[in-house]
């Protein structure tokens, strides 16, 4: 694709823009009062587009846990037909709620991971993430140091000047999240001397972010997923700043999801496409899980790392590594009670 | 009905007139107004994408406005107190113009929330009734719910004040006084829940310390009084009205009082942070000397210690707190600009730095955060000077009701009206 | 006021905003777009091959990683599996649908190997002495080293010498290639726990208790000849995130790490040498 078929049509819209700023100007130039920028919120849902009327009672439609089946159905048709026709190709979109008697659980093996970041793209092309400006990715895979401990660095410490005795090996990070590198790129992966640490949405069963939540737009369904009603979602932004995971991504612009890679099996709650402004984030893939099938990262990871399962099944795979293995959970001090175990062999 | 119409009118008009003093400040606040128009116009139909925020740093210039404008709108009861509580009469007079400032600032802080907002075109999804208000669990309502009061406490107060003065009415102290003592304690509300809004989140541990609400309200009675004494030393020297030294004294008295115990929380914080220097500490640490080879911050910080500490020094002299052309404004704007870089940016974006999983990523504004932000100003100022300009022509009988009133004293009617405005 | 001076001003904005518009694009060029390859690797690469195709119209068997090659989603998770057969002890496999990718189908030498190693082509060994191989270093450089098992066993102890298309236990019974975990289980016992359990491995399908599975078996993501030297096959890890966008590079990460650990302990420690 060159370069200049893109910029065509984002022309056309600078004129468009440039006369309606026009507009703005005169409109807005006497009156020093918030009326203009009330004007300017409404353009927001001043669509060109054919589907302007599918646009507004989007606008107009009300939370998706309050709607009746009747709602329910009438938003999931309208969506499927817009995405449809945005996307060029079948798109389905999902109501399924949650299954009686299932609680979603997540473990994973942090001695196993090796930092691949298969489960990173894995998620990304099953949910439907805005692919550039913003990038946007569910899941983060910390690098972190193993430590290298030495009798040379004995000699780098110093006496504190309240004669506290500090040696130099203080300064060895070794499995400090701090000190941790986001952006690693070797050639090959594991690297000697370095242990790898994925974190994504950690489904909290007292979670920070559903808390703070203005519209309660946010809210935690009966299976333990935190999920997102992004029709709802205002963008203020609070659920980004309390989840102490940051696992919360935010659609600062219009998603950039190319056609092809769009993937058309949604739900409502978890993958469909978002829209600029709102926030999502990890649903344990909503849309496969309830059909019954695996997340995308357990299915992808080339070390079996995660497993994942219903927690109120005591034979399944969480279950058993809840039985069998020694387990934590992440930030345990701040009583978040996370759904996603970390477990070693 | 008619003397309301013709108080609105003449308010206006006389707020509206000015010389060219007046006229360029006026231009230079609409210019400025209107580069917002232009960059309001790019996010809220691009989206925050024309911002600098990202996911690891997702608040900044909006949220550092807004978390100091709430401080500056409550500092309007550092002149309502003493007005009514210690019966300063020479403040009393003037009480109004802190009412004005209140709902001046509370508007800019509308307009920050307003570009906060990642979808503003829902914001009826938060209103009570048609929308889902998250009330109590959610603090973000709470804060809702306090600053809208606030608005129409002061509106309410400030406008009905000026209104009895403009038809030489005597004032309903039964209607009027619970209101004023009212919104004394919510002033104290506002910027109580705004600081429980940040510090209630552990995943950010540079906010979540106990010492954020008073440390918030200290640092806004340092700022905010700071920006009322600049205000009456700009009205005294302009118009008539007259706003005596005793007045002013005062009001400096609780700049240096708030400034002072504003330092030493900063201090309590920064030892107790930084002695046992754990994780937690990372943001004030980066904030303070900067991190990982990131410095973005430092220089700000050290440049508010010196504004602060600066402007302290001064205020701590008699002296030089008492000389009005010179040290006493110096003063205001070192204390002012160092809250302003303090409680700002100062406090709001190095609490995303480390993210809580560890990611140092700094942060500039966009510029149409600049621009955005120099308009939410700039409109917020203006509104100032208008409320202001009006209020003090109403003060000096300049703007009075020329018309006769249906029955001298308390009318019935209006009151109801003023009721209707309140809700 | 100058109504002509007043709208003059206004072209500052707007021209500013057009220079910011035509930066942002220059910002945002796409790059060009790379091809998904149309044979991937599932587990890692040389171990399980997949030639991408389409199962339904629009809806692709996997999609792969441009940048590394590998499988990073299953349009259907038993796509070519068959199922897992009789296994000796008793776990989630006896419950429930478990399938299994042949591994057969993804040996370099299985023509079948009876093909060569029929007793008269290649006569069948006398005996379980280690001796040099004349053939298949590409898989074991020095039978003399083998690398598995710290020269306690040897190739005769897995492969079985009367029937090379078999892999045999410590009974004398034949082992299906394509069930490798009987024969990794008859020394790796905790591990092989751990996998019927479904904490080692992995199994893809569906979560649910009673669903159909499919499960990797030990050699999709094991090289037996070659676990002392290289534990894993090691992979190219897939790209780093983008930078926010107030950042070019993340350099910064590399600051923490090492002997010049920069923290202000740091700078008070040499401040104090």
């Amino acid at each position: 694709m060159s370069s200049d078929e893109k910029k065509k049509p984002e022309d056309n819209k600078e004129v468009k823009e440039t006369s309606r700023r026009e507009f703005f100007k005169d409109a807005g130039g006497g009156m020093l009062t918030t009326a203009a920028i009330a004007g300017a919120a409404t353009l927001l849902t001043d669509s060109e587009d054919a589907q302007a009327k599918a646009t507004w009672s989007e606008w107009f439609q009300k939370n998706y846990r309050l709607m009746t089946d009747e709602e329910k159905k009438d938003a999931i048709e309208r969506l499927e037909k817009r995405y449809s026709e945005e996307y060029g190709k079948s798109v389905s979109v999902d109501g399924t709620p949650a299954m009686e008697g299932v609680l979603f659980g997540y473990a994973l093996n942090i001695q196993k991971c090796i930092g691949c970041r298969r489960c990173v793209y894995a998620c990304v092309k099953e949910n439907n993430q805005s692919r550039n400006n913003p990038e946007i990715q569910w899941i983060r895979v910390i690098k972190m140091e193993k430590g290298n401990f030495s009798t040379e660095n004995m000699k780098n410490g110093y006496p504190d000047p309240n004669g506290i005795q500090v040696g130099g090996n203080a300064y060895q990070n070794a499995g400090v999240t701090l000190e941790g590198e986001h952006y690693y790129q070797p050639e090959e992966v594991p690297e000697k001397g370095y242990f790898y640490f994925p974190m994504q949405c950690m489904q909290c069963e007292k979670p920070p972010c559903v808390k703070v939540c203005p519209v309660r737009t946010t809210y935690r369904e009966p299976d333990g997923v935190v999920v997102i009603d992004y029709n709802w979602c205002i963008g203020c932004r609070m659920c980004v700043s309390a989840c102490p995971y940051w696992a919360r991504r935010f659609n600062w612009g219009e998603p950039n999801l190319p056609a092809e890679e769009m993937n058309p099996v949604t739900h409502y709650l978890g993958n469909r496409p978002r829209m600029k402004g709102v926030a999502e984030k990890c649903t344990f893939c909503l849309q496969r899980t309830r059909q019954g099938r695996y997340t995308a990262c357990v299915e992808v990871c080339p070390v079996g790392a995660r497993k994942f399962g219903n927690l109120l099944d005591p034979e399944s795979e969480v279950r058993k590594i809840l039985e069998k293995k020694r387990v934590f959970r992440l930030k345990a001090d701040l009583n978040t009670y996370p759904k996603f175990f970390y477990f070693i062999d | 009905m008619r003397p309301i119409i013709s108080f609105i009118t003449d308010f206006a008009s006389y707020a509206l007139k000015g010389g060219s003093k007046f006229r360029i400040w006026m231009l230079f606040l609409g210019f400025l107004t209107l580069l917002m128009f232009f960059g309001a116009y790019e996010q809220f139909t691009k989206g925050m994408i024309v911002t600098n925020y990202n996911d690891q740093v997702s608040w900044g210039l909006y949220e550092a406005q807004f978390v100091f404008l709430v401080g500056v709108a409550a500092a309007a009861v550092t002149v309502v107190f003493p007005s009514y509580i210690y019966h300063h009469q020479d403040l009393k007079k003037i009480v109004v113009l802190g009412e004005m400032l209140a709902v001046s600032a509370v508007f800019m802080v509308i307009i920050f929330i307003m570009f906060h907002m990642g979808r503003p075109d829902r914001l009826w999804h938060i209103l009570p009734g048609i929308g889902i208000f998250n009330w109590p669990n959610s603090v973000l309502t709470w804060d809702v719910l306090v600053l809208n009061g606030y608005l129409g406490l002061n509106a309410v107060c400030g406008f009905y004040y000026l209104y009895k003065k403009y038809t030489h009415q005597e004032v309903n102290k039964l209607f009027y006084m619970p209101l004023v003592y009212i919104s004394i304690v919510w002033a104290a509300s506002i910027h109580t829940v705004t600081a429980f809004l940040i510090n209630t989140m552990p995943s950010r541990p540079m906010w979540f310390h106990s010492m954020m609400p008073i440390k918030f309200i200290s640092t806004a009675f340092a700022a905010g009084p700071s920006m009322i004494i600049i205000a009456f030393l700009v009205i005294r020297k302009n118009t008539k009205l007259e706003i005596t030294d005793n007045a002013i004294n005062f009001m400096s008295q609780i700049v240096t009082w708030c400034l002072g115990i504003a330092i030493f929380l900063s201090m309590s914080e920064v030892v107790t942070e930084l002695y046992p220097s754990t994780e937690h500490s990372a943001s004030l640490h980066y904030l303070m000397f900067g991190k990982h080879g990131l410095f973005g911050l430092v220089p700000w910080y050290w440049v508010s210690v010196l504004m602060m500490l600066g402007g302290f020094t001064i205020l701590l002299i008699p002296k030089l707190r008492k000389e009005y052309s010179l040290f006493l404004p110096i003063a205001c704007v070192l204390t002012f600009f160092g809250i302003w870089i303090d409680k700002g940016m100062g406090l709001v974006v190095p609490a995303f730095i480390p993210t809580p999983i560890g990611e140092f990523s700094e942060y500039t504004p966009s510029i149409y955060e600049i621009i955005n932000s120099l308009g939410g100003w700039a409109m917020g100022l203006a509104l100032f000077t208008l409320l202001v300009k009006g209020a003090t022509g109403v003060l000096l009988g300049e703007v009075k009701y020329k018309g006769k009133l249906a029955s001298a004293g308390w009318e019935p009617i209006i009151h109801s009206k003023e009721e209707t405005y309140r809700g | 006021m100058d109504r002509k001076k007043f709208s003059r001003l206004l072209y500052i904005p707007v021209l500013a905003g057009l220079l910011f518009s035509a930066q942002a694009y220059a910002e945002n060029a796409p790059a060009p777009a790379e091809q998904e390859p149309t044979e991937c690797f599932e587990s890692r690469e040389g171990y399980t091959t997949v030639q991408k195709t389409e199962i339904k119209p629009g809806l692709p068997n996997v999609k792969c990683s441009k940048r590394t090659g590998g499988v990073l989603w299953w349009g259907d998770p038993y796509d070519g599996t068959q199922e897992m057969g009789p296994m000796p002890v008793e776990a989630d496999y006896t419950h429930e649908p478990a399938v299994v990718k042949p591994r057969t189908s993804q040996l370099k030498y299985y023509a079948p190997c009876t093909t060569c190693h029929n007793g008269s082509m290649v006569p069948y060994p006398k005996d379980k002495k280690p001796r040099p191989l004349a053939m298949h270093q590409d898989i074991v450089p020095d039978a003399m080293d083998l690398q598995h098992g710290r020269g306690a066993i040897w190739c005769l102890d897995c492969h079985n010498a009367k029937n090379r298309n078999t892999l045999i236990s410590h009974q004398g019974d034949e082992i299906d290639f394509n069930q490798p975990q009987k024969l990794c289980g008859k020394c790796h016992g905790e591990v092989y726990s751990d996998w019927r359990d479904g904490i080692h491995g992995k199994r893809i399908g569906s979560w649910k208790k009673g669903g159909q599975k499919r499960w990797w078996v030990c050699t999709e993501c094991h090289n037996p000849h070659m676990v002392q030297t290289k534990r894993f096959q090691p992979l190219k890890p897939e790209p780093a995130p983008q930078f926010p966008r107030t950042r070019k590079n993340a350099d910064h990460e590399k600051h923490g790490h090492g002997a010049s650990h920069d923290t202000g302990h740091a700078e008070q420690a040499a401040a104090h040498k």
